[in-house]
């Protein structure tokens, strides 16, 4: 092994990348997943939380009111959310139709401590953003009115849940387990992918260009160059997990532990990347490589998430700052793993050779 | 006929040689993997996904109250004394001391407060479902429903929701009022089968049951819901249609992708070019076998989960898009990695383009300009009508169309084995698929026929600005419509100044410049009065669409910009592009902006 020679061929992968100027686009679709997420992450704060964004913290909505009496008036306006209007059903309904209204309740004269069920009917604009908002205040209040309606009903019950004080509702936190919990594994995993699926052009492409008996004509061997070629696919991967960290820091969700995060990452791409080196250098050919190792990748995410403690959620409790010392032999076990895969690949390069690819005869 | 026969040949060498390749090398291996899939997919199925894990930390004093919390996998529970937990409060997101609950004031508290409030109405809502007397549990039932509003686009558009003002008399409407009769009150279903329901609702709360019931048809019990249950449906649920409906489609275009591309290396297609057919009999030949495995796919997957036949058709036009892309980016490529690249970025972009109206499904008239809203209706037994259907898939059938026949065009030895940079290859592309005998009414109908693609790229714009704050939103909106519709402008007449001998004189370029501008603006005009007259109505379609008014402004306004580019490249050289582009996109938005201050 010449590690000269394997940063050699690495720079070489490197510069091909630069100069075909796709790594320009590797780059854009990042970015256009980060627009992408952003998108999910305003459009959705104003949809369920619409408070979230200041203007809409003073308005309040007008309900139509119609049917026996009831405490939810009382609930809905307690809050300020809601401005409550008595009025009859049809003219409430046509007033809503017209967008006067953002509601109407019908509240049936069902008595409140008897045996039949209440069953309130809610009018609502369909198909509409408001609609939707609205539906989270409208809950409070109905679980209120749930709430004194069971008192009422009581006797009937024959169990008592423990009861839970809960402090008051407050805003925020809405999206803490989607960002931390999915788009950071998914924004950080990501490049470990893409590598992945790089490393199979990278070696097929020697095979199937035929280039590699020019490549071979240097005094660089050949497992020194596949080793080359999975160094080029591994540098790219903590180099783009870092700029999607800067990224989200920038947009202020930062993380804990970046630097073990970036390793962790980085390590679960050598394994990754290596895996699908030895792929590559079975067929030596790109359709059947690539079809292997999208079914492969497939099967190892399943498999590895349906473990508990799986470095995957290792990476998210580091992240989130709740990882304990049970870390620890998840990263002996993947730093051993990744330099297990290096060997094997070497090995597997050395035996396999310069042999035309696995097809056509 | 012969024609036909001709393309048949081909599909049959096709699936020919794609099965002798796959069945020597790589069946052993798939027979593995299947199996391997089957046994880790009912491994994955019991143990659930370990993704969340542990990510919030619980203090409780109560060994009842941790039980209630010990199968939420988010939580860690410690169950320590009072003074412990006083002491170290800091280190966890939540404690429970004495059943009374308080949270850390940061982000991840509130957070951790939240999963443990609904995991605590889970705990009530299972408890009360078992309850012999469901009514006296459950006393309180909300009947949703809903009504039309024909100012459905204008009320609620781009993140405004001025609607409604808070008056201080009743609100009276201004129109004539339909008797509405009071509703009935009964529920559906008799109390055991509720009891079911709720105990099924109670019960489904992981993550992934959530997506998989988008793929079921409607709950029986209608739109009659319990206060807990009353929350506004999760527009992820439809990233469960991409996956599992998209997906396969990609997967299967990257074949016909490698197929186009092996013909490619070694000159190894050849033979086929100096055969008598003509390349669209070749191209068609060999996409064949492919759209029709995407086709029994697609139809598999729906008959397996449930769903009709009709699945199919809205997803017709997104297999069609899926191959003439395939087929362009192929022909593109000038190594595998770019082959990647360029293929992963594309399909990134179309599934976002297929995805994100999703969201919208049931919000927002929006989400009709994606063809999986359809699938989504469908899977949910709604069912959409044929003008939805030609609002939401038309772009796609166009832009195929034109995607495949710039793929015809270029299909020949110099195209297909030059080794050009990317760019260079694209307009070599482009200035083929201009007439030589008739450059001026190709260059017509190119600009005519780009809008679609122009519309496609807007529309994603529009998707990504909607939730931004207004003024933000509506500018940004501007701008940017405004350079792509200057980029797609300059397309034509760029490809056409590389061909020697073309626009050399001013009147040529003047003639080439009227034309451009006239086939864009046909095409705008046609296109809009076709299909978009519904987004048109919004603010934000007359920003897109702004140039309807008046026919002679919006003409005078593309002429100028084209002229713009046309001038700079004729003194400045190919380097004058960029600036030039930079310069029609200012007057463009400048015209824009002021066009708009006058409309609202």
């Amino acid at each position: 092994m010449n590690t000269r020679h394997i940063w050699l061929i690495a720079k070489k992968e490197l510069s091909g990348l630069y100069n075909e100027k796709t790594i320009i686009l590797a780059i854009a679709l990042q970015l256009f997943i980060a627009m992408f997420s952003s998108f999910l992450i305003v459009g959705l704060t104003t949809m369920y939380d619409p408070s979230a964004l200041s203007r809409f913290s003073g308005i309040s909505y007008g309900i139509g009111y119609a049917g026996a009496d009831s405490p939810l008036p009382g609930y809905l306006e307690k809050e300020g959310n809601f401005r409550v209007y008595r009025m009859d059903l049809s003219d409430a309904v046509a007033a809503l139709r017209e967008r006067k209204l953002a509601g109407v309740l019908y509240v049936p004269h069902t008595p409140p401590a008897g045996e039949d069920p209440v069953v309130v009917t809610l009018y609502l604009v369909q198909n509409d953003l408001q609609s939707s908002m609205i539906g989270s205040r409208l809950k409070d209040a109905f679980s209120a009115y749930e709430g004194d309606l069971r008192d009422l009903r009581n006797t009937c019950l024959t169990v008592t849940p423990i009861d839970l004080l809960f402090p008051a509702e407050r805003s925020g936190g809405d999206f803490f387990e989607f960002i931390y919990g999915l788009l950071i594994p998914l924004l950080l995993f990501l490049p470990v992918v893409i590598s992945a699926a790089l490393i199979i052009d990278f070696i097929t492409e020697e095979y199937q260009l035929a280039t590699l008996e020019t490549l071979l004509s240097s005094p660089v061997s050949f497992p020194d160059v596949i080793l080359g070629k999975v160094g080029a696919a591994v540098i790219l991967v903590p180099l783009q997990a870092g700029a999607w960290l800067l990224l989200l820091a920038a947009n202020g969700v930062t993380i804990a532990g970046p630097i073990e995060v970036l390793f962790l990452v980085s390590l679960i791409a050598v394994v990754l990347i290596c895996l699908s080196a030895l792929i590559a250098l079975h067929y030596r050919e790109r359709t059947n490589a690539q079809t292997v190792f999208s079914v492969g990748l497939v099967i190892v995410l399943l498999a590895v998430l349906a473990i508990p403690q799986n470095p995957v959620n290792m990476v998210v409790r580091i992240a989130t700052a709740t990882a304990g010392p049970e870390q620890w032999p998840v990263l002996g076990l993947l730093i051993l793993g990744s330099i297990a895969m290096l060997a094997l690949v070497r090995t597997y390069a050395a035996y396999v050779g310069i042999k035309a690819p696995l097809k056509e005869g | 006929m012969g024609s036909i026969a001709a393309i048949l040949a081909i599909s049959r060498w096709e699936v020919k040689r794609v099965l002798s390749q796959t069945t020597r090398s790589v069946l052993p291996l798939a027979i593995v993997l299947i199996i391997a899939l089957v046994i880790v997919s009912g491994f994955a199925a019991q143990s659930g996904v370990h993704l969340q894990d542990g990510i919030y930390r619980l203090g409780v004093n109560d060994p009842a109250i941790a039980s209630l919390f010990a199968s939420d996998s988010r939580f860690n529970v410690y169950l320590t004394d009072t003074a412990t937990l006083r002491t170290y409060q800091n280190s966890y997101n939540v404690i429970i001391i004495d059943k009374k609950v308080s949270a850390a004031k940061t982000d991840r508290g509130t957070a951790a407060l939240k999963a443990l409030e609904r995991g605590y109405q889970r705990y009530i809502g299972t408890l009360y479902s078992s309850e012999n007397d469901l009514f006296a549990a459950y006393p309180l039932w909300i009947d949703q429903q809903y009504v039309q509003s024909e100012l459905n686009f204008q009320a609620t558009e781009g993140g405004q929701y001025l609607g409604v003002r808070p008056m201080t008399t009743n609100p009276y409407p201004d129109g004539p009022v339909e008797k509405v009769s009071e509703p009935v009150s009964s529920l559906p279903l008799p109390p055991d089968d509720l009891r079911q329901e709720l105990v099924r609702a109670s019960t489904k709360d992981d993550p992934l049951s959530r997506y998989t019931d988008v793929l079921k048809p409607p709950a029986e019990m209608g739109n009659v819901r319990v206060p807990s249950q009353l929350t506004p449906s999760l527009p992820f649920d439809s990233i469960i249609a991409v996956f599992i409906f998209i997906f396969p489609l990609y997967f299967i275009s990257q074949f016909f992708m490698m197929s186009i591309m092996g013909e490619r290396l070694d000159r190894r297609g050849e033979p086929l070019l100096t055969t008598p057919l003509h390349p669209y009999q070749i191209l068609v030949g060999k996409a064949l076998p492919y759209f029709a495995g995407m086709c029994i796919a697609s139809l598999s997957i729906a008959l397996a989960i449930g769903g009709s036949p009709l699945l199919l058709i809205p997803l017709l036009p997104v297999m069609l898009f899926f191959l003439a892309t395939a087929l362009i980016i192929a022909m593109l490529a000038r190594s595998f990695k770019e082959l990647s690249f360029i293929s992963i970025f594309f399909s990134t972009v179309i599934t976002s383009y297929l995805f994100l109206p999703t969201i919208f499904a049931h919000v927002h008239i929006v989400s009709l300009i994606s063809p999986l809203t359809l699938v989504v209706f469908q899977l949910q037994g709604e069912g959409f009508t044929l003008t939805d259907y030609f609002y939401s898939t038309a772009l796609f059938f166009i832009t195929s169309g034109v995607l495949f026949f710039v793929a015809v065009v270029n299909f020949k030895e110099e195209r297909l084995f030059g080794q050009g940079k990317f760019l260079t290859r694209l307009m070599e592309f482009v200035e083929d698929s201009i007439s030589r005998e008739q450059p001026y009414l190709s260059l017509l109908l190119m600009n005519a026929l780009l809008i679609p693609f122009v519309f496609m790229a807007q529309m994603m714009l529009l998707v990504i600005f909607f939730n931004l704050p207004m003024p933000y939103s509506l500018v940004l909106l501007i701008c940017t419509a405004a350079l792509i519709e200057e980029v797609a402008k300059s397309v034509g007449i760029y490809a056409l100044l590389s061909r020697p001998g073309a626009l050399v004189s001013f009147k040529a370029l003047g003639v080439a410049a009227v034309v451009t501008a006239l086939g864009f603006l046909a095409g705008e005009k046609l296109f809009l009065f076709a299909m978009l007259s519904q987004v048109t109505q919004s603010v934000f379609g007359s920003v897109l669409f702004l140039s309807l008014q008046v026919l002679w402004i919006p003409f005078l306004l593309h002429l100028t910009g084209v002229l713009i580019v046309v001038l700079m490249l004729r003194y400045g050289g190919r380097r004058a592009y960029g600036p030039a582009i930079l310069l029609a996109t200012l007057v463009h938005s400048a015209y824009n902006l002021i066009i708009l201050a006058g409309v609202m």
